[in-house]
């Protein structure tokens, strides 16, 4: 198998000793950002971006990777310890999690988690080895008009996934593609929205908006949080593991689980929140006592942390082979591979093979050296939930102006930097959800490239859009994810509606 | 008026002024002329219309449960906006200062500040010393491991 043989190669690049001391640093470092409230995988990686800047790019993706399963290994420790998830896709962890640290089984929680994290992560990277060929290869048949398909169906599929008001989502996306908009045109070289600015010519880095919105508007919201007090962390843990019959209850959670949090990892605009509540649900649905859910059911906790962790590698195929970033942590790395002068896509497969598989086995190696530091260290790693919110804070924002410095060298990107951080704060006032913005500011450039190009190949006629099956198909995907999700309420409404009727 | 609803309104004008700047685009001088507003244009459209189903959606959520349960936007100038408005003051002047004190005095001044408004002013020995520490070991991280030059601090030997 070529998949097979390149894999090989890719180990010996991710088995050289920088690179497992780079996967290491960053899995560490992920880790310990993901325990902290309110700082998740995107935030880590975009704090510890500047890192990698002067790293070689298969250094600097193995890094990123490293902090980005890290995150999600580490997310779940506070969910499990202080009910106080790191981030979305470790929210499902405190549901059972919590429980059973109060029932003072969290040594088994938190050695079920890194288990399960584990055995996600690596059952995910064994399907990712086997899919990302055939897709990178089916990709490159894509014009510009597939691709511009491609994005709306992307863009689409996610504003219409968040929660709550999905037009929200949408007014989230149309600001990111806005956003995309300013500087010079890259085709006919005219100034847009430049406002006489002259920093504005080269367009508003998407890097800068990335950690204004994640890290600057965290430490916004996190005013609000800082007066309410702190829960006490269990610090001194017996043996971190579990038993033979709570292994017995979670095996087969964690192997259906896995493969599910891929594919749906690997949709645009899922990712680990949906991923590991869908593998949360599906365990108490299948549970033969759904009455222990929520009250500290061992498989509660290991089914979400397999199903996220499994995400995490499933979100990295369309970003890797299509350049389309499934999450905003994969948007970020996205952004940090574009900034390495990669442009992601099915031809970075072809080109930079060492790169991609290279990165494929360190993420074996990663999951490796996580589940060492996870399980033995974490009663050491858990200390760091009591560094008060007060000294933390202070320090991400210091990390956030020192990486939007790095990018450019430039202190204009400073304002840019406040700016959006009040702009991603106001978001958060008004329930508008900032990942369909961080996307389609990504995206966007390259979006509108590809439909200039289309509409140019087709001499202005837009029929070109809807000319071949993939991108009939396509655009037959984006209808149906905006629409699904209308429909179901209507259903989910009648239903309502019929029984309190009857 | 609900929070949806003044959303709803701000959208609409950042829709229409979008879509204004949008039409008064220059012309490209190669190709088409009007290649480079179209995607912008159609930007603006949808933003408008996504600004009036919003709208909408409020308004008439606001008929079906007039006077119920409905949420008001409250503005509060509490603690909370003051640390935040502080905080934006603070990072405009160490741009300011950023390239022209150097990295380690305006870090030290910008993070000391924060560290003082998260903490308050009654520990200010530790957040002087977690503020020094904090730009010295980033300064020399990047500096001197990284190859990240950040803006040299006059009167300091490094």
């Amino acid at each position: 198998m070529e998949s097979l043989s390149l894999l090989m190669h890719g180990f010996t690049v991710a088995l050289e000793p920088m690179n497992i001391m780079w996967v290491t640093i960053g899995g560490v470092l992920g880790t310990i950002i993901g325990m902290l409230p309110g700082l998740g995988p995107a935030t880590g990686v975009a704090v510890l971006l500047p890192l990698t800047f002067t790293m070689g790019p298969v250094a600097a993706l193995i890094t990123m990777g490293g902090v980005y399963y890290g995150a999600m290994f580490g997310g779940s420790r506070a969910s499990i310890l202080i009910n106080t998830p790191g981030d979305g896709a470790a929210v499902a962890a405190t549901f059972d999690g919590y429980p059973m640290t109060l029932k003072g089984k969290a040594e088994a929680a938190l050695a079920i988690s890194a288990i399960a994290s584990f055995i996600g992560g690596i059952i995910a990277t064994v399907i990712m080895v086997f899919v990302s060929m055939p897709v990178a290869r089916f990709a490159i048949k894509f014009g510009p008009a597939e691709y511009f398909m491609l994005f709306v169906f992307a863009l689409a599929a996610t504003a219409s996934m968040t929660e709550g008001n999905r037009v929200k989502g949408f007014i989230s996306m149309t600001l990111g593609l806005m956003i995309a908009t300013v500087g010079i045109d890259g085709q006919s070289g005219v100034k847009r929205f430049t406002l006489g600015i002259l920093e504005l010519q080269s367009g508003i880095d998407f890097l800068i908006v990335i950690i204004a919105v994640y890290a600057l508007g965290e430490v916004f919201k996190s005013f609000k949080n800082i007066a309410e007090g702190k829960k006490k962390v269990q610090k001194n843990f017996g043996k971190i593991w579990i038993s033979g019959k709570e292994w017995k209850r979670s095996v087969w959670p964690i192997l259906r689980s896995s493969p599910l949090g891929f594919f749906i990892g690997a949709l645009p605009g899922a990712g680990g929140t949906m991923a590991a509540l869908m593998a949360y649900n599906n365990e108490k649905q299948m549970s033969k006592h759904p009455e222990e859910f929520g009250k500290g059911a061992i498989e509660g906790v290991a089914a979400p942390e397999a199903a996220n962790n499994a995400a995490s590698v499933g979100a990295m195929i369309p970003m890797l082979t299509l350049g389309i970033p499934g999450s905003g942590t994969t948007a970020v790395m996205m952004g940090a591979l574009l900034m390495l002068g990669l442009q992601p896509g099915p031809l970075l497969f072809q080109q930079q093979s060492t790169i991609i598989w290279g990165l494929i086995a360190s993420m074996f190696i990663g999951n490796i050296i996580l589940a060492v530091v996870n399980i033995p260290l974490a009663g050491v790693l858990v200390r760091v939930l009591s560094v008060p919110p007060r000294i933390l804070y202070p320090i991400v924002l210091g990390l956030s102006f020192v990486g939007a410095y790095a990018i450019s060298y430039s202190v204009m990107d400073f304002y840019l930097l406040i700016l959006f951080g009040i702009i991603g704060f106001i978001m958060s006032l008004v329930d508008i959800p900032a990942t369909p913005m961080i996307l389609a500011v990504i995206v966007g450039n390259n979006m509108e490239q590809s439909f200039r190009r289309a509409y140019k190949i087709a001499d202005g006629d837009m029929g070109i859009f809807l000319s071949s099956s993939i991108s009939i198909v396509l655009f037959a995907l984006a209808i149906i994810s905006i629409l699904y999700p209308v429909v179901k309420s209507i259903i989910i409404k009648n239903k309502a509606g019929k029984r309190t009727a009857s | 008026m609900s929070i949806s609803l003044l959303t709803g309104l701000i959208t609409f004008i950042i829709g229409m002024s979008y879509t204004l700047a949008a039409v008064h685009l220059p012309e490209a001088s190669v190709g088409r002329a009007h290649e480079p507003k179209l995607f912008p244009l159609a930007l603006g459209a949808l933003m408008i219309i996504l600004s009036i189903s919003l709208i909408s959606q409020e308004l008439i959520k606001k008929g079906q449960k007039e006077k119920s349960n409905y949420e008001k936007v409250v503005f509060k100038f509490d603690t909370h906006i003051k640390n935040i408005v502080l905080t934006v003051l603070n990072a405009l002047v160490y741009s300011f200062l950023f390239a022209k004190a150097g990295y380690v005095i305006s870090t030290f001044l910008f993070t000391g500040l924060e560290l003082l408004l998260f903490s308050g002013t009654k520990k200010w020995k530790s957040c002087a010393l977690i503020a020094i520490s904090f730009s010295l070991v980033i300064y020399i991280l990047f500096n001197k491991l990284l190859g990240v030059y950040l803006p040299m601090t006059p009167f300091i030997w490094f």
